[in-house]
């Protein structure tokens, strides 16, 4: 089945190649509109932070990689390519909101995204806003969310992207990509493939990965219309993963997981007077099926529909005021095996309202209040401000209360679930400085996170496992990033980014650092370019993170790094060729306790720009 | 990294222990595991290994992870149970499908079974030459369950009887293997007699036999009963089985409500665990007691010469506690932490 997949993608970008090949390829750097206005108008006192494209494409593997060595978010992974939860904060991946085209998407089921079954190549832009989102994004924006966005244009593109890539361990990916313009129409459409063996030695061990299986499949078209005095726009994507779960160091691995998701955005945008008016629709499918043993047929699955109507206004005051009413309908229903079947609507009110007072002052106030039918939720608000106070320095503030409504896993599960559970809320502060001085930039928050009401599973009579609102945690902590480019000589530039964040996540009744969330996260790159080769040099140190919640026990810190080198052809069609030594040092390490993470290995790609 | 968490159990547990400020780091003497209680601890699903605590039995020594510290190696992935048979210790790592031996006394390792095994659960012995281990197979699966039979003299397993799903504790009486089975991820209410390698009856009991005592020819058995999210409710009862016949003599019912779980005997008592209290039953007994002896949600019982031992697995992820009450005053006289998820005790004399 794996073999057919590969075969049917590859004659795609067969086709795809020889359509478009001919085709001229003068490019003109579009302006290019966003579906999720509000990330750039209403978060002005949060820290953002974007992705750019060569760091996305060289870590493509899974957002869980991209991530992992390009922000302070810290991922526990349960074996390389298997469940992958993000800790933004300290707080957990429920915690952590996904937010597509302006949509959570985090799952109905567990409330969290799985950031292995995310394909990082489906979006033109990712970007990271850390601090309470849960005005603007709802449930689980607590420790920050994560941002896959899909942009358009109306300026002449024609630009097609393929790639191929192979590695270690019988891994083999390939995607293709183009984005066309004419007359009033935008077009995207892109698939994205990979599959690995995923079968690497335990460094020291004599042992290897079995069962570990990975295939993931994502295809993705965005369309947008120019209108008279407006936008529709259509953002849609499918995205298959078929992977098996790997072993521990003392367990053999048998279960596996299959998953679909499906995301559609219909949205119409209109200007009338001073109104910026956009409705929208949207459609959101996840369907898991989790296999206790793979060599047999039996399975347990679940499967939800989200449907959701939105209707917003937006208005500019003087070019100062700038306000965004919005009404959101939610309609969830879900079935599982394991939670019957259920449903949940919501409307939530929004409202935002951003004040530039001058060109180095604004500030922001947002609230927002949801009508459920089978909990009250909190009413929910942030503000922040932002002062440039001189050219080289800048100040952030933003503080916002924040909540997490129960999953239907908490709810309905069978046995144990709770529908007497009302959400977690959470308080958060957050002070950031910005220095920039020419090529240096350097970003330094400090944040403060106080929750209750924290949903937690406990053994409730000694034998079934029921969740309750029990848990208290404060987190706090810094965060630091920086970048910094020097030009050495003519068309050498050597370049340097590093993010270093401590973290202190306290469960107030044990008074005990929360498990799997290390004190220390360290990322560094150091890049160094001549013309159009590029070398760089990667490393990561994640701290010792405690595997008991009372400390007893832990998972060793590690450091590793990573070497890649790219080089480009910029005679048409432009061709990119590289590669990257993953672990250089061959070190043993593990991300979850008796799980070791791959050992050496190296990655190649070759990239056509067409 | 697993030394220096041993070395922080052990240097806290010395401290809490015996007052002595000097860490334990020196390598354990052979056979100092002997007169003492046996704790194995699960651990963590997955990701980590079971382990098993030596607790003197005057309470003075404590000793962690004893099986890694003599052997350097794990003994595998939850550690459910631990069986006895002479000098040799059997213990069931069932997530790992295997089974360590070593002697009960030094824990040195002897062999390791995991041929002829599927998802282990219990180890009983009653003869130096052939042993039982339970197997659920795969737990939603009811038609791949049996008891397989091992030969003590060369540790491989020699016969496989199937039985009914979910066979879980057992007990060896009068040359015969009575096997409760609990059943897996669903519930079962059967006693399987099991003699040789042959299957002689089955025993139909309350739903869920948990835990059975064996006395004088009589075989108590602790069932459950069916939880309500099953939808299909049942009471818990204890059932007294005439061995002699295997008729059952009396059955004792609990509340339409109540899943009593645990049971053991000490000087002609049952105790048992019920709604976070632990009850008392003189065995001749004809009615349940009315109030509990003591409180506390305990993940293991023993009784053992006026004392209860019993221990506390927490939040179920992080170190649990040995405890030990005064069977005549029914107050905690000892309290040790011991390791993730205790799940067994066992005496070593």
């Amino acid at each position: 089945m794996k073999q057919n997949g590969f075969h049917i993608i590859l004659a795609f970008f067969l086709c795809t190649v020889s359509a478009y090949a001919q085709l001229d390829s003068i490019q003109h750097l579009p302006e290019v509109m966003m579906t999720d206005s509000k990330l750039v108008h209403f978060s002005k006192g949060f820290k953002l932070e974007k992705l750019n494209d060569s760091i996305v494409e060289r870590n493509a593997t899974s957002l869980t990689e991209t991530l992992r060595y390009n922000s302070s978010i810290y991922f526990k992974e349960n074996g390389f390519g298997m469940v992958s939860s993000p800790s933004f904060r300290g707080t957990n991946a429920a915690q952590t909101a996904v937010i597509w085209n302006g949509i959570n998407i985090n799952s109905i089921f567990t409330g969290q995204t799985d950031f292995n079954t995310i394909s990082p190549l489906n979006y033109d832009e990712i970007a990271i806003r850390s601090g309470g989102g849960g005005v603007q994004y709802g449930s689980g924006a607590v420790g920050g969310s994560i941002h896959l966005n899909n942009t358009y244009s109306f300026k002449k593109i024609n630009n097609t992207k393929v790639g191929l890539h192979s590695g270690s361990f019988s891994t083999v990916g390939a995607n293709a990509n183009t984005t066309q313009t004419w007359g009033d129409h935008y077009l995207n459409v892109g698939v994205d493939f990979i599959s690995s063996e995923n079968d690497f030695e335990f460094v020291g061990k004599n042992m290897t990965n079995t069962h570990g299986q990975f295939l993931r499949f994502a295809a993705t078209v965005n369309e947008a219309r120019k209108l008279k005095r407006g936008v529709a726009t259509w953002n849609s994507e499918y995205i298959y993963n078929d992977r098996n779960f790997s072993g521990s160091l003392n367990t053999i691995g048998k279960d596996g997981y299959k998953d679909i998701s499906t995301r559609n955005l219909w949205l119409l945008q209109q200007r009338t007077g001073i109104f910026n008016t956009k409705a929208s629709v949207a459609h959101l499918f996840e369907q898991y099926r989790y296999f206790p043993d793979t060599e047999k047929p039996s399975y347990d699955d679940g499967n939800a529909n989200t449907f959701i109507g939105a209707l917003q206004s937006e208005v500019l005051l003087q070019k100062k005021l700038r306000i965004n009413g919005k009404v959101e309908y939610n309609y969830i229903n879900a079935e599982g095996d394991n939670v019957g079947e259920n449903s949940r609507k919501t409307l939530a009110t929004v409202l935002l309202i951003n004040h530039k007072i001058s060109d180095d002052f604004n500030y922001g106030l947002n609230i927002r209040k949801e009508f459920f039918n089978d909990f009250d939720n909190p009413f929910l608000f942030s503000a922040d401000a932002k002062w440039k106070v001189s050219k080289n320095y800048a100040l952030r503030l933003n503080g916002s209360k924040n909540y997490r409504v129960p999953t239907f896993n908490d709810l309905y599960w069978y046995a144990g679930g709770n529908v007497n559970l009302h959400p977690e809320t959470s308080y958060q502060l957050e002070l950031g400085q910005e220095f920039s001085f020419g090529k240096l930039n350097v970003d330094v928050a400090a944040y403060y996170i106080s929750s209750e009401d924290l949903i937690k599973w406990v053994p409730e009579n000694g034998i079934i496992w029921e969740p309750v609102n029990i848990n208290e945690a404060r987190n706090y902590g810094a965060e630091l990033n920086m970048g910094y480019s020097v030009k050495l000589l003519k068309q050498h530039t050597l370049g340097f980014t590093a993010n270093y964040s401590y973290t202190k996540a306290e469960d107030l009744e044990k008074e005990k650092q929360l498990i799997y969330v290390p004190f220390h996260k360290a990322t560094g790159t150091l890049q160094y370019n001549f013309k159009t080769l590029l070398v760089y040099f990667q490393g990561l140190y994640n701290g010792e993170a405690y595997t008991t919640t009372d400390n007893s026990a832990a998972v060793e810190a590690y450091k590793i790094f990573n070497l890649g080198a790219e080089y480009t052809f910029s005679s048409p069609p432009e061709i990119t060729f590289g590669g990257r030594f993953k672990n250089v040092f061959n070190v043993y390490y593990e991300n979850v306790a008796y799980r070791p993470m791959p050992s050496r290995n190296i990655q190649l790609f070759l990239k056509f720009n067409i | 990294m697993k030394k220096l968490l041993f070395l922080t159990f052990a240097t806290s547990l010395f401290i809490s222990c015996s007052n002595d400020d000097d860490p334990q780091n020196d390598p354990i003497p052979t056979a100092a595991y002997e007169k003492g209680i046996l704790v194995t601890n699960e651990g963590p699903f997955g990701n980590g290994s079971g382990t098993i605590s030596f607790i003197s039995e005057d309470f003075t020594t404590v000793f962690h992870d004893i099986y890694k510290t003599v052997n350097g190696s794990d003994i595998g992935n939850i550690v459910q149970s631990m069986g006895f048979s002479s000098e040799n210790a059997y213990i069931v790592a069932n997530n790992s499908n295997r089974i360590m031996v070593a002697n009960r006394f030094t824990f040195e390792s002897i062999s390791s079974i995991s041929a002829g095994i599927n998802n282990p659960r219990y180890f009983v012995s009653n003869d130096a030459s052939r042993g039982y281990i339970s197997n659920w197979g795969d737990p939603s699966d009811n038609t791949d369950d049996f008891v397989a039979v091992l030969d003590l003299i060369t540790n491989t397993v020699v016969s496989s009887i199937p039985v009914s799903f979910g066979p879980e504790r057992m007990v060896f009486e009068n040359d015969k293997l009575y096997v409760a089975h609990q059943g897996g991820y669903g519930q079962n209410n059967l006693i399987s007699v099991i003699s040789g390698n042959n299957l002689l009856t089955t025993i139909t009991v309350g739903d869920v036999p948990n835990a059975m005592v064996e006395e004088n020819g009589i075989l108590y058995v602790l069932c459950s009963g069916n939880p309500d999210y099953t939808g299909n409710e049942t009471a818990g009862s204890l059932v007294k089985i005439d061995l002699a016949n295997n008729q059952i003599i009396e059955t004792l019912t609990f509340g339409a409500t109540e899943h009593p779980s645990g049971m053991t005997e000490d000087g002609g008592n049952l105790f048992y665990g019920l709604n976070g209290k632990i009850y008392k039953l003189a065995m001749a007994s004809n009615t349940l007691p009315g109030a509990g002896i003591i409180d506390g949600f305990f993940y293991a019982l023993e009784a053992k010469e006026g004392k209860l031992y019993a221990t506390d697995a927490g939040d179920f992820a992080s170190d649990g506690r040995l405890l030990v009450y005064d069977l005549t005053t029914n107050q905690e006289i000892q309290n040790v932490t011991v390791g993730l998820i205790p799940g067994g005790i066992y005496f070593n004399d």
